[in-house]
């Protein structure tokens, strides 16, 4: 990112960030999909063919976070979140299901971590996963029962985040 | 007694991840329909009878405040209290949504318990005022 471009915060030093990160995505995980997140060591290799999702979230702070979710992880919690059977679920049911994850995340952690803020969060979009440079993103992966979750956060220049940022409308 | 209840939401699977909640709750529901937005909850309300509206915020078309607007300027919110479920549990925007009529708002993530202990509080809340 050229430093022109650069936050002057960075979430990656922010310890109560993290310890945020790891609370919301157990509890989403668990409140809402019936499964367990524990964090895990980030072993990248199944992350790449994996669904994604990124969302952009503006006003007090601007950032985007993206969420992918391990290929044998997808039906399972897709399932367990809609009461089907693995097999029932369907490739347009997966992908909202990856969006919605992503969506309840953001909005969780935006909101435990600045509850005075004032943000809106785009539509998450279905993308394929990026590994952004280390300085500045809160990255995490996390091991559930069925597979793999990784987590990344990071805040941009208003900017750049208007520039990427497609479809930006209030959050939901 | 069984409730009504109209679930607004543009995300399909969270319709139904709401119905399964409700199932799970145990809250006795009656009919349970469904809209994408605020106008296809318009033409629902204007068509069926609901006791209690859980609506979603950020949707295309018309959003979850524009509906709650519309709803308070009609007087519906006396009879058919809304609650609100999102993703936003930012201070700000719990007190703009509670400002426009929402009895109630919840902020995702929810239990099953949570969402019957909240429905139970708006209906018992409209059921005593005799509305």
């Amino acid at each position: 990112m050229p430093p022109e471009l650069k936050p002057t915060y960075s979430m990656d030093q922010d310890v109560a960030a993290s310890e945020t990160a790891q609370r919301v995505a157990a509890e989403v995980l668990e409140t809402m999909f019936f499964t367990e997140a524990e964090l895990d060591p980030c072993e990248h290799a199944w992350i790449s063919p994996a669904p994604a999702a990124r969302i952009h979230f503006e006003g007090s702070h601007f950032g985007e976070m993206l969420l992918c979710v391990s290929t044998e992880a997808v039906d399972p919690i897709a399932a367990s979140f809609l009461g089907l059977d693995p097999t029932e679920v369907t490739d347009v049911q997966r992908g909202q299901m990856v969006q919605e994850l992503s969506n309840i995340l953001c909005g969780a952690m935006l909101s435990q971590l600045w509850p005075d803020s004032t943000l809106a969060l785009s539509s998450p979009e279905l993308t394929q996963w990026q590994d952004w440079p280390a300085e500045g993103t809160l990255h995490r992966c996390f091991r559930t029962p069925e597979g793999l979750l990784g987590i990344s956060i990071r805040l941009v220049a208003p900017s750049l985040n208007q520039a990427t940022a497609a479809r930006t409308s209030e959050v939901g | 007694m069984a409730y009504s209840v109209l679930i607004v939401d543009d995300s399909p699977v969270m319709r139904s991840f709401i119905r399964r909640v409700l199932a799970l709750s145990g809250f006795e529901v009656g009919e349970c329909m469904e809209a994408g937005n605020g106008i296809e909850a318009l033409t629902q309300l204007s068509a069926h009878r609901v006791d209690v509206i859980l609506t979603d915020i950020n949707m295309p078309g018309m959003n979850g405040e524009e509906l709650l607007r519309r709803l308070g300027a009609d007087g519906v919110l006396k009879t058919t209290p809304a609650v609100v479920i999102s993703t936003d549990a930012t201070n700000e925007r719990i007190v703009r949504m509670i400002e426009l009529g929402a009895q109630g708002y919840m902020s995702k993530p929810f239990t099953p318990e949570t969402l019957r202990e909240e429905l139970e509080r708006v209906l018992g809340a409209r059921d005593a005022s005799g509305a």
